[in-house]
């Protein structure tokens, strides 16, 4: 996927203008940035729910193919976790009974096994979390997009989610763009991270390649000798951009 | 002293005793007009009586027929254009101010009306039922579906879903939810709209009972009548309720 001199903006507020990135075959790419930078924008426009001004999205799938997964789980209250899972399967023609069998089995790779008919009222922030994820993978996308999904979580079930989707994406060969503002999340996760600058008018200022091998175990991957280097550095970029921002205010 | 919660219906209950008995004892005292104020033993005599002959049945089913009549119209109705104005702006432009000028007026002024366009028989009771009911409900939908969850939208377009499956999934389920929430409210104005439809120009109904006790002074029908109609609404509460908690079990 490649994303060209995008440019976005609400209304008079240009938010992006020229960002540019890329995700190779089979890469794990994560967007690092300030907070409010426009990093979600640059998602929603690869998935088409935000209208660039100016810039190319070339996803280099159908639009079927790509997945996005929400910082909240964005679950129908009213369906349980299998209906939730089964829902995409439906959009795309699948008979009913396939897909919930289907669900039931996604359900059950991401530890759900036995949860199936709960709503998600009655399941934990961590659960709920894992049926979004079962309900994007099940529609087997190529292209997985994540805003943030794993902020809300506390430091055990995030680690344990996010190793989980580890495996799984590393599995299917499923293409990541990541968008988070946890800079460990990213290098322990991706082979490439970009950084996006301060808005307005952010733009991709710098990428990392991450030299970690794979299959990756996200604790192992921080004791890497590649990883403190890394971290540094990104750091370092990230605070001069935020205060160069600072500096422009004042 | 604290009181105990779980006790309040005993409290309650012993409460509405004292007064039953201050009333009667009032009564029998002669302090009260019985052309007025009738003793409750009296009010219940003439509730039996009422069972007693058999004759309540035809009128409690002519307010029935009205009352669910108007209100499964109106509920019916009000969603339909609810969502239909919801989504669709130039239909919102033409319904939003006829809703809200009937929204503003009391509607019950209406009755005289529907009985001239529809007669003194079911038709008029059912329109005036369905008219305060459809109005509420449409509000309901209107102002419900602008507030839907855009996460949620954004989820289901995401996932593939269509427009059909934004309404089927999203906007029919969050209605569901917000129509329940004023059924209660709906209820009561269906049962109103019957009552004083009735009232206006009727030949069966509570509503023509009453104003049948009232041009014959009898006081006792007509407290009864207020009880039974009182009886007749809380037990259709309860129904609903039960509706409602299978329906809103998610929540």
């Amino acid at each position: 996927m490649r994303v060209r001199d995008l440019s976005i903006s609400y209304g008079a507020e240009p938010v992006l203008e020229g960002a540019s990135l890329e995700v190779g075959a089979g890469q794990f790419v994560s967007l690092v940035g300030p907070s409010g930078s426009g990093k979600s924008s640059l998602l929603r426009a690869v998935i088409g729910l935000q209208k660039p001004l100016a810039g190319t999205v070339d996803t280099e799938v159908a639009p079927n193919e790509i997945g996005i997964l929400f910082q909240d789980d964005a679950l129908l209250p009213w369906r349980t976790a299998r209906d939730n899972v089964a829902l995409g399967l439906g959009f795309h023609g699948m008979e009913r009974q396939a897909a919930l069998v289907e669900a039931d089995a996604w359900l059950a790779r991401l530890g759900l096994a036995g949860f199936e008919h709960r709503f998600p009222r009655h399941l934990s922030g961590g659960q709920r979390k894992r049926v979004a994820l079962a309900q994007v993978l099940a529609m087997r996308p190529k292209l997985l997009l994540m805003d943030e999904p794993f902020a809300s979580l506390d430091a055990i079930v995030r680690a344990r989610i996010i190793q989980d989707v580890v495996a799984l994406v590393e599995k299917e060969r499923i293409n990541v763009l990541l968008v988070t503002h946890d800079l460990e999340e990213a290098l322990g996760l991706s082979d490439v991270v970009y950084l996006l600058s301060q808005g307005p008018r952010a733009r991709v200022t710098q990428s990392y390649q991450v030299p970690i091998p794979r299959p990756r175990d996200i604790v192992q991957a921080r004791l890497h000798p590649a990883f403190a280097p890394l971290y540094e550095k990104l750091w370092s970029d990230l605070s001069r951009e935020v205060s160069r921002e600072a500096a422009e205010a004042a | 002293m604290t009181l105990n919660p779980s006790y309040a219906w005993v409290r309650q209950f012993a409460a509405l005793a004292v007064l039953l008995i201050v009333w009667e004892a009032a009564g029998y005292a002669g302090m009260l007009n019985p052309l007025y104020m009738p003793t409750p033993s009296a009010i219940g005599r003439a509730l039996a009586d009422l069972f007693g002959s058999g004759s309540i049945w035809t009128h409690l089913e002519a307010t029935f027929g009205a009352a669910l009549g108007g209100l499964v119209l109106g509920i019916v109705v009000g969603v339909i254009l609810g969502v239909l104005a919801a989504l669709i702006p130039v239909i919102a432009e033409l319904l939003e101010p006829v809703m809200t000028l009937l929204n503003a007026i009391p509607r019950v002024i209406l009755a005289p009306l529907f009985v001239i366009w529809l007669g003194i028989g079911l038709a008029s009771k059912v329109a005036l039922s369905f008219i305060l009911v459809a109005v509420l409900i449409f509000f309901t939908v209107f102002t419900g579906i602008r507030q839907v969850d855009r996460r949620l939208v954004e989820r289901i377009i995401t996932l593939g879903g269509n427009r059909w499956a934004l309404v089927r999934h999203v906007y029919l389920p969050a209605v569901t939810a917000w129509v329940l929430g004023s059924l209660k409210v709906a209820i009561g104005f269906a049962f109103t709209g019957a009552c004083v439809g009735e009232f206006v120009a009727a030949s069966r109904g509570l509503g023509y009972l009453l104003s049948f006790a009232q041009s014959t002074y009898n006081s006792a029908l007509m407290m009864a009548l207020v009880f039974l109609i009182m009886v007749v609404v809380l037990l259709i509460f309860a129904i609903s309720g039960r509706l409602e908690k299978w329906l809103l079990r998610w929540n």
